[in-house]
């Protein structure tokens, strides 16, 4: 782990891998350190925003023997699988359209982070058999609801939005909820499951 | 009660906003710049966190009972009924009916005008709070001038850059070419990186100054995207924020070491 100087309000924190990150980030959480604000984990980074009173120095990093990257939080999606990039993925993968709802619906996800707008969760576990680099050209609306993947992540759109993830289906589930809290459906840490209906 | 009867340029109804919500994607909201809304607030003997109007100009509203206003943040044609204008910074009653009119703004770039009792939005309704039962401010408040020289912090990718491109944002100056909610688009001496090397998205502070591939640097404000793929090669001290929140087109910055 290395630290990095980000003003006199937040420290960056480098690691060489994402599960190192999710361990981290659900550790320091846990621990609910003084003067920490917020911790955002990303693909290799966590950022601590803190009150200015925060010593860096209470920033450890976890070892395999602590790992923790779930919060126990569980939430199962039901997905109505006709995205308009079903085929297209299929045909990419060298799969059947059953293949691919399968896999994708037959495996236990977990929130790595959450960025790009509010309540978007960056979910991975994604078979490797699913993944696809994103569009080239990204669509300037995807319907709220819609289920996505990209890379090594699968997520849902909160809300519509421009975007370039293969889109596999739909939920109906919200995903933020400003009267909720977390207002987040997905925090970092929840374990998700997508249910075919 | 106020009716708003046209929202004009980027009009809304703020407060401080959230912090502690980057990691579920959202970062602060609120006011861009949250020092002339706190000001607006004392100034009516509300707290300093109620929520008020902020407007870029072209605003135009109705009160319904004798309220007290404040404006504060940017300068601005401001009149009451069509006569009189506003002052700045100091507490402002107006009579039941009366209407008040924003027009362009003079100076800065965000305006903002607390109620005495705060207000919350109903479409295009504004429901007064109680009476805070406090004194309003019996004196008006000092203009500070609008600063163009920012104190910096490090980044943490100071180091992906060219050592001349540190030297070149402490001693060369920044044109404000765009400015939204989301941040402050500068032109200026391009801040070269090491290499091409891919940045994975990580986290980012308001106040981060994110350099794209084309070396022009951006500042990000209230609402910037939690995380970002540039890297971040220096930190506006947080005192400093609220002169980049009000920094209009074609301001020129000025940037020096914090410490």
């Amino acid at each position: 782990m290395k630290l990095l100087p980000y003003g006199p309000l937040a420290v960056l924190a480098e690691f060489d891998t994402l599960a190192e990150v999710m361990s981290a980030a659900q550790t320091w959480r846990d621990a609910a350190l003084p003067g920490v604000i917020d911790l955002v984990p990303a693909a290799r980074t966590v950022l601590v925003l803190h009150d200015g009173t925060f010593d860096a120095g209470q920033l450890t990093a976890p070892t395999a023997s602590t790992h923790v990257a779930s919060t126990g939080r569980a939430v199962t999606l039901d997905v109505v699988y006709d995205g308009v990039d079903l085929e297209n993925v299929a045909t990419w993968c060298g799969l059947r359209v059953g293949e691919v709802i399968e896999l994708h619906s037959g495996t236990d996800y977990a929130v790595a982070f959450c960025g790009f707008m509010p309540g978007f969760a960056y979910l991975v576990g994604l078979p490797p058999l699913l993944h696809l680099p994103r569009l080239s050209t990204p669509r300037t609306r995807v319907p709220a609801g819609s289920v996505a993947i990209a890379a090594e992540f699968t997520g849902v759109y909160p809300r519509q939005s421009p975007g370039g993830w293969h889109l596999l289906g739909r939920t109906d589930a919200t995903l933020w909820d400003d009267a909720c809290n977390p207002p987040a459906l997905l925090p970092p840490g929840t374990t998700v499951r997508f249910r075919p209906t | 009660m106020i009716s708003v009867e046209s929202w004009g340029i980027a009009g809304s109804v703020v407060d401080r906003g959230r912090a502690g919500l980057a990691w579920l994607g959202q970062s602060r909201g609120g006011a861009v710049d949250v020092v002339s809304l706190s000001l607006a607030n004392r100034l009516v003997g509300n707290a300093e966190g109620s929520a008020g109007i902020e407007t870029s100009g072209g605003l135009t509203l109705r009160v319904s009972q004798p309220t007290m206003i404040a404006l504060t943040g940017a300068v601005a044609e401001v009149s009451v009924n069509n006569g009189p204008a506003v002052g700045w910074g100091s507490p402002v009653s107006l009579p039941a009916g009366a209407q008040l009119r924003v027009g362009r703004l003079m100076d800065g770039v965000r305006l903002y005008i607390a109620v005495r009792g705060g207000v919350s939005r109903e479409a295009d309704v504004l429901r007064v709070g109680s009476d805070p039962a406090t004194s309003a401010a019996t004196q008006a408040a000092p203009r500070a001038a609008a600063s163009t020289q920012l104190r910096v912090w490090p980044g943490p990718r100071t180091q992906w850059f060219q050592p001349t491109a540190w030297v070149s944002l402490m001693s060369t100056t920044f044109e404000v070419t765009g400015t939204s909610r989301v941040g402050v688009r500068l032109h200026g001496a391009a801040l070269l990186r090491l290499d091409d090397r891919q940045l994975p998205s990580e986290g980012v502070v308001e106040g981060a100054v994110q350099v794209p591939p084309d070396g022009q640097p951006i500042i990000m404000l209230a609402d910037h995207p939690t995380t970002g793929g540039y890297p971040v090669i220096a930190v506006i001290d947080p005192a400093d924020l609220h002169h980049v929140a009000q920094a209009a087109l074609g301001t020129i910055l000025r940037f020096s070491p914090a410490r």
